[in-house]
């Protein structure tokens, strides 16, 4: 299979508003489920291990016209919640059975109250992470939300969750992960065989695909891009960051690799990625969860950092590990995690003497010769006059 | 040696240029420019560039980096895209070196550059979305009065009493213009009051940028424009600036020698650090 008729399945997944794939998967077996989740983080593990579909809801992005979804929410937020309301009131996630509200910010905690309210018959549960990382601390209380998330999602789903099968699912999601890493490492490495609207399309597709068949999709792609021949542009490498909740538009993503910019690390869908290493099969699988996150997990504005000096070591890394040249901050606009996080972040690059440079976006911005006039300029910039070349 | 191709893909014009760079030695091969007309704007400058290298007697493979401009991201076969505030400052230099500031005024929008000695660009601003300011406008305007566009800069160099034009917003002016030629005022006048509405808010597009002594080159396709050219250094003279507006005969090309140039640069830049294979 090529990569163009692979990307173009991940795009059908991307584009369908009204997520036939999962309604599909739900009424091939009788029992199956389908549970919803938003960005930033939901141990999708349990899901899986419950015999549901993990169904990553990201908002309704530039194709969805909101009219219900405003009349929730005051005008100076940002949109996700608006086009996630609109979804539900339009009847697109009828099959639904379960929602994950994580913790992102006020904002998605406030609008798991409100799908509380609106969609009594659904099982929705707001996913609180720890802001502490100390495994006897932190680590004890994320234990203790799993155990919740799991009586909750067993309650739902009318069957228990074993520890066999969260093995299971674990073992499925290490590989999907394993998959996610390696396509990460080949755009690192071959920029031009991966275009950052392919690899974005991709893992967009995890947000819908079971792992297994996602896992497939990812080493498929790999493959064929590795045979194809692409032109290489002298492009400059950059790291795009703050883009975790609220996902930008697919031209947002295409204009800043158009712009001259090989995008080689990315926040997007970080639930993919959002655990480093693999999480142990062996012992206790809610323990094991526990713990990934708690000291494997990356690095975001919605994460709590003690140390100051630590703030933004992260992305200083990032940059590094991925041999790029610039980074590129794009927030949607009104998103107080990442924003709030930036002027820190910002601070930490100019003392590593890395360019940068920031623009805000929404789900459903439509002009994009802005964009493409700042990030060409800042590729000029680095390609001419960057004190490394 | 290094040839080096820059191709500038405007709203209405490809520019297509070849240079042989060695060093600080440029040696300008060819260039043309094409209307594009209706026509895909991207075969008509895979077109230009082939018979361009042809007439230079030169084949693709001996250009070793070609780079895009303007809306040129997309042609299939570039090295490298360089943004057009880039290339103009770039090529405005190439033309005149003590050049401190660039106008750049093409068929939909203007903009001001302010560049230092090596063309890098310090600062810019761009006129707003309205097209009064823009070379789409003055086609429309040469239309309308039954002129070619050619006509525009000798003919508004003879006027004798300028009509004042709103230099607020396009249609306005455009219905100015209407009941101008209603009222029998001369397409001189006519186009001296545009000119002259058009050096205004130029003007103060430069003052913006902090451009207030030295020269201004003017790049982009009104930089053709005579009238306007005198236009703008009798708005300066008015707004006691002390710049002085030059063009070239060749202006129209800044962006692609800009483009050119900067490909060169790039190349040697790759070569010394060992990676030419990034850009082939």
């Amino acid at each position: 299979m090529s990569t163009a008729e692979i990307v173009s399945r991940a795009q059908q997944l991307f584009e369908d508003l009204n997520f036939t794939y999962a309604r599909e998967w739900k009424a091939a077996a009788p029992g199956r489920k389908v549970v919803g989740f938003m960005p930033v983080y939901v141990p999708r593990e349990m899901i899986w291990a419950a015999g549901a579909l993990p169904l990553g809801i990201f908002g309704g992005g530039d194709e969805l016209e909101v009219i219900h979804g405003d009349a929730y929410y005051q005008s100076y937020i940002c949109r996700i919640p608006r086009s996630t309301i609109e979804l539900g009131v339009s009847n697109r996630l009828d099959f639904v059975d379960g929602m994950l509200f994580p913790f992102v910010c006020d904002v998605i905690r406030n609008l798991s109250g409100i799908w509380k309210i609106m969609f009594p018959n659904v099982y929705s549960k707001f996913f609180d992470t720890p802001q502490n990382y100390q495994s006897s601390i932190g680590g004890n209380y994320y234990v203790q939300e799993l155990h919740e998330l799991r009586e909750g999602l067993e309650k739902m789903a009318g069957r228990k969750i074993t520890d066999d099968d969260l093995r299971r699912s674990i073992a499925d999601y290490n590989e999907n992960r394993k998959a996610v890493r390696e396509v990460y490492d080949f755009r690192i490495e071959q920029p031009w065989k991966a275009p950052a609207w392919e690899v974005y399309l991709l893992m967009r597709a995890g947000m819908v695909l079971p792992p297994d068949e996602h896992t497939k999709m990812l080493r498929d792609y790999v493959a064929a891009a590795r045979d194809e021949d692409r032109p290489i542009r002298d492009n400059c490498r950059i790291v795009v960051t703050g883009s975790f909740c609220e996902q930008p538009p697919l031209n947002l993503v295409k204009s800043i690799e158009m712009a001259g910019c090989y995008v080689v690390d990315d926040d997007y869908m970080l639930v993919n990625r959002w655990l480093m290493t693999d999480v142990p099969t062996e012992g206790d699988p809610l323990v094991n969860l526990s713990e990934a996150f708690i000291k494997h997990s990356v690095e975001t504005a919605c994460k709590y950092v003690d140390k100051e000096e630590v703030k933004g070591q992260f992305l200083v890394e990032s940059v590094r590990r991925s041999k790029a040249e610039g980074v590129i901050f794009a927030a949607p606009s009104f998103c107080d995690p990442a924003l709030l996080d930036r002027p820190m972040l910002q601070h930490r690059l100019t003392e590593n003497n890395i360019p940068f440079i920031a623009f805000k976006y929404a789900e459903n911005s439509g002009q994009m010769q802005p964009i493409r006039e700042q990030a060409g300029t800042f590729a000029d910039s680095i390609k001419l006059w960057s004190e490394q070349q | 040696m290094t040839i080096t191709a820059g191709i500038d893909i405007g709203t209405g014009v490809v520019k297509t240029v070849i240079f042989d760079v060695d060093g600080d030695n440029t040696k300008w091969l060819g260039k043309r420019s094409d209307r594009i007309r209706q026509r895909d704007p991207f075969q008509l400058a895979e077109q230009a560039y082939d018979e361009l290298l042809e007439e230079c007697g030169l084949g693709r493979k001996d250009v070793a980096y070609v780079a895009t401009t303007g809306e040129g991201e997309n042609l299939a076969f570039h090295t490298g895209h360089f943004y057009s505030m880039t290339t103009h400052g770039r090529g405005a230099i190439y033309f005149e070196p003590k050049a401190g500031a660039v106008l750049d005024i093409g068929a939909l929008h203007g903009r001001a550059i302010k560049v230092d000695e090596r063309g890098k660009v310090t600062t810019y601003r761009m006129t707003s979305q309205c097209a009064s300011g823009s070379g789409q406008f003055l086609e429309n305007i040469a239309r309308y009065l039954g002129i070619a566009q050619d006509e525009i800069g000798t003919l508004s160099q003879q006027a004798d009493d300028p009509e004042k034009v709103s230099s607020i917003c396009a249609v306005l002016a455009e219905t100015d213009v209407i009941n101008m030629v209603s009222r029998g005022i001369s397409a001189p006048n006519i186009l001296k009051g545009i000119h002259e509405s058009m050096a205004v808010r130029l003007a103060k597009l430069l003052k913006s940028i902090g451009a207030v002594d030295g020269v201004v080159l003017m790049t982009g396709g009104l930089a053709l424009d005579t009238g306007l050219v005198a236009a703008l250094n009798e708005a300066m003279v008015k707004e006691k600036v002390n710049l002085v507006v030059k063009s070239h005969p060749d202006s129209i090309y800044a962006g692609a020698i800009g483009a050119a140039l900067w490909g060169a640069f790039r190349h040697e830049k790759l070569a010394r650090l060992g990676q030419l294979a990034m850009a082939s």
